[in-house]
């Protein structure tokens, strides 16, 4: 049998306006197929979709999506510096978790040996988990930056590590003497956790969010590692000729990406769950992925792109809740937005050739 | 009048006359304020308006108004429910949506949704959906939805939070009022689960695949494991040995075959116990079964004969449905309490009574917990006992987590250390804060 007469060929160009359309038009396809998708079910389409709407528009309800797009979206904007640089961390999920578990190790110290005050415990916190996720993408970056070694499979791999180290601390010597031995570590107390403005733990998320975003957009613009790490993600001859030291900036760039999956963790804990337990994450390490290539890596647009997919995980409850849709349903739909997006993303580095034998572009 | 009618009652017949009349006025009594409260309490009118018609003749002139009012019907109550995993799983989920449905239609009047596949760190979607439905009393089923359901309660007054397998709830001091928490219990029927196990295994070891090393998880290995060796012990005089599986999961049935092919093939075990949320440990001893080796398994949460008809010995069932019916009724008719319960063999039946051993009941449905069908393969003497068990324990005479329990002798634990000696019993403390084995485990707790 004949091949499929079909080629991909990587593009040179890609213009930002062709760019920004391919977004957008994967998106409306997405919403389109989901059409497709409601109708198979037999259901009502404009009902479906102004249960989607109202997530955004319900002030409840889209708080639920901002508390849950933070934590995204603080990896999201750590993996545009990796990918800025074409450092491919797959290990947000990962950095995550070492992020909660520094977090936490710094409340339980505080209780038990109560070294700091009060005030402090939560900048530490962060100081921390910041840390914390650094140095567990600082292990992939330097076997890249020495031995070439492929920090896709590292990342991915420093993952499972990470979970099961967090497993092991909540099963074992962190577990709650009081909590009747559920998994869980002893409950934070209200000076570690996200302030809870009118009631509502999304403000203090969200102006993290929006710090970090332009922290990154400014060292992007002004400083001298920004302008080095893009230099070695479009040519690394040119940053060899340019006499940029590779090695130290990839390891920087890495420390930073991963040290704010860490922060991203300790969101989790102090602006959702209030301790330590297994299973803290559903995936959003994996999720930030989606998030950063959707907004272009644009630390600006990272921020709604998060908040967005925050809101489509609500929505997915609010359709069960709603319209009695089937979870397994919610789920297609949350993947059929996921897949037009990643396809959109693929069409913008490369051409589809239909027909064999022609020169490539 | 004849002469008949006007003699003077005997005591005898005073008293036939008396206890029928007295019967009869419970009875009549029973059936009154059972249907009063039925259609008080929760109404089956479903119309969203009633229209009533009053008639009143006027002193004076003979005229007759007719006034109709609008009245608004009882108003449906609305109940949420969040699921851990999805109604399909045929485990722990599937058996809370039965409840639900149970509940629903004894109670008419009621539009119940849920949310399922949520995960645990991520409740407050869920809630916040509910209650934006209207939701008035919201279910949280999985121990990893406490903390969120406490947080909520706490955000909203005016709704009604019931947390399944937690100990946060108003009526223990570490919740609002307005959080109830509640368990349906399986440790005693996972003791006469160990009695069928003891009764019919021919290599004295037992295996159990476990979900997480949770006290929940440990004391229903420890009572599997205490019953089996009861058995086993006065069968041979030999000592059970069980292992134990970790999966770290409630629901993997990838990870639950292997585990339950290595307890069968590497520890020689011939009954496999299980916590995960599929049938996939029956079907692999039904697969050994059609292989030709005997291997047995259990129901968990529903009964699973299906999936292992051979392999199948006996199981643990809940229905959660009465659970829930109380809790709509208390919020139905504005008598809210919170409260803190787990039920066991004997709670929610018509009577407490254990019933002789020829008519008992284990193995049939009712109450909360009850036995899955028994297995005509094991002995029937170990049927008999089991029997007597489960009617003890309606009464709460026999408690698995006693000495009485264990052959007379002390309960030790894997390093040998007593934990429950002569005279004494397992509390509820004990048993919700369970971190120690009991020494036929050979696994050691992973912590």
């Amino acid at each position: 049998m004949a091949l499929l007469p079909i080629r991909f060929e990587r593009r040179l160009t890609y213009t930002r306006t062709a760019a920004i359309l391919t977004t957008i038009l994967a998106i409306l396809l997405a919403f389109g197929a989901v059409a497709i998708l409601f109708i198979i079910l037999g259901l009502d389409v404009a009902a479906a979709f102004q249960t989607i709407l109202n997530v955004f528009i319900t002030p409840r309800l889209f708080f639920q999506a901002v508390v849950r797009g933070v934590p995204i979206t603080l990896a999201a904007l750590g993996l545009a510096i990796a990918f800025r640089m074409n450092f491919w961390n797959i290990g947000a999920e990962g950095q995550i978790y070492m992020g909660a578990f520094a977090s936490t190790g710094i409340v339980l110290a505080h209780i038990y040996y109560g070294f700091l005050p009060e005030v402090l415990v939560l900048p530490t916190m962060f100081l921390t988990a910041f840390l914390a996720g650094g140095a567990w993408c600082l292990l992939p970056a330097v076997l890249k930056a020495k031995l070439n070694v492929n920090e896709i499979l590292t990342t991915l791999m420093m993952n499972f590590i990470a979970i099961l180290w967090v497993a092991y601390l909540i099963y074992g010597p962190w577990r709650d003497p009081e909590g009747f031995g559920f998994p869980l570590s002893i409950p934070f107390p209200d000076y570690a956790k996200f302030l809870f403005i009118a009631g509502n733990q999304a403000y203090t998320g969200f102006t993290i969010t929006l710090i970090v975003a332009a922290l990154i957009y400014l060292l992007f613009r002004y400083g001298k590692l920004g302008f080095e790490l893009t230099v070695i993600g479009q040519s690394l001859d040119a940053a060899r000729y340019a006499g940029i030291n590779i090695a130290k900036a990839i390891v920087l760039g890495a420390f930073l990406s991963g040290g704010l999956a860490g922060i991203g963790g300790l969101s989790i804990l102090s602006g959702i769950i209030g301790r330590l337990r297994p299973d803290l994450s559903p995936g959003y390490g994996y999720t930030a992925i989606i998030v950063s290539f959707l907004a272009a890596l644009n630390p600006w647009l990272i921020v709604p792109a998060g908040i967005f997919f925050g809101g489509l995980f609500t929505a997915g409850e609010a359709l069960q809740a709603t319209l009695k849709i089937p979870g397994a349903a919610v789920e297609m739909f949350q993947s059929i937005i996921f897949i037009f997006i990643i396809f959109g993303e693929f069409l913008k580095r490369y051409r589809i050739v239909v027909g064999g034998g022609g020169s490539g572009g | 009048m004849n002469k008949e009618s006007r003699r003077k009652l005997t005591r005898r017949e005073f008293l036939g006359v008396t206890k029928a009349a007295a019967v009869g006025g419970v009875i009549a009594a029973g059936v009154v304020g059972a249907a009063a409260g039925y259609f008080a309490g929760t109404g089956a009118a479903p119309a969203k308006t009633v229209t009533r018609t009053t008639t009143v003749t006027q002193a004076g002139a003979p005229t007759t108004i007719t006034k109709t009012v609008e009245v608004p019907a009882a108003e449906k109550l609305k109940v949420g429910y969040v699921y851990v995993g999805p109604v399909g799983d045929f485990g722990w989920t599937y058996a809370h949506d039965q409840g639900r449905q149970w509940a629903d239609q004894r109670f008419k009047n009621v539009e119940s949704k849920y949310v399922e596949s949520v995960p645990e760190a991520e409740v407050g979607g869920a809630l916040e959906s509910l209650i934006a439905e209207g939701a008035k009393l919201i279910f949280t089923t999985s121990f990893g939805y406490m903390d969120a359901t406490a947080e909520f309660a706490e955000k909203n007054p005016d709704v009604y939070f019931v947390h399944i397998s937690g100990y946060r709830s108003g009526a223990a001091g570490n919740a609002p009022e307005n959080m109830s928490a509640a368990f349906a219990e399986f440790y005693q029927l996972y003791y006469l689960n160990g009695l069928a196990a003891g009764a019919v295994t021919e290599t004295g070891v037992v295996g159990y695949v476990a979900a997480h090393p949770i006290p929940e998880v440990v004391r229903h290995i420890n009572a599997f494991a205490l019953g089996a060796n009861y058995a086993y012990k006065k069968r041979t005089g030999k000592n059970i040995k069980c292992y134990v599986d970790w999966l770290f999961s409630w629901f993997d049935p990838g990870k639950t075959r292997t585990a339950a092919q290595a307890l069968v093939e590497e520890k020689n075990a011939d009954v496999l116990a299980f916590t995960e949320d599929s049938p996939t440990t029956l079907q692999v001893a039904q697969e050994y079964w059609e292989k030709g080796k005997r291997v047995w398994s259990l129901s968990h949460y529903s009964d699973m004969t299906q999936y292992g008809p051979d392999a199948h010995l006996t199981g643990q069932i809940v229905n959660w449905g009465p659970i829930y019916l109380d809790f709509y009724k208390m919020v139905a008719t504005g008598t809210w309490q919170s409260v803190d319960i787990w039920t066991r063999i004997g709670d929610y039946l018509p009577w407490r009574w254990r019933l002789p051993v020829e008519k008992s009941t284990a193995g049939k449905p009712e109450g909360t917990v009850y036995l899955a069908p028994l297995n005509p393969a094991i002995p029937s003497e170990w049927q008999e006992e089991i029997k007597r068990r489960y009617e003890e324990m309606k009464e709460l005479l026999f408690e698995p987590f006693s000495p009485e329990g264990n052959l007379g002798e002390p309960i030790r634990d894997q390093d040998g250390e007593v934990r429950i000696g002569p005279g004494e019993r397992a509390d509820h403390d004990m048993l919700w804060s369970m971190d120690w084995h009991v020494e036929y485990v050979e696994t050691p707790l992973p912590r």
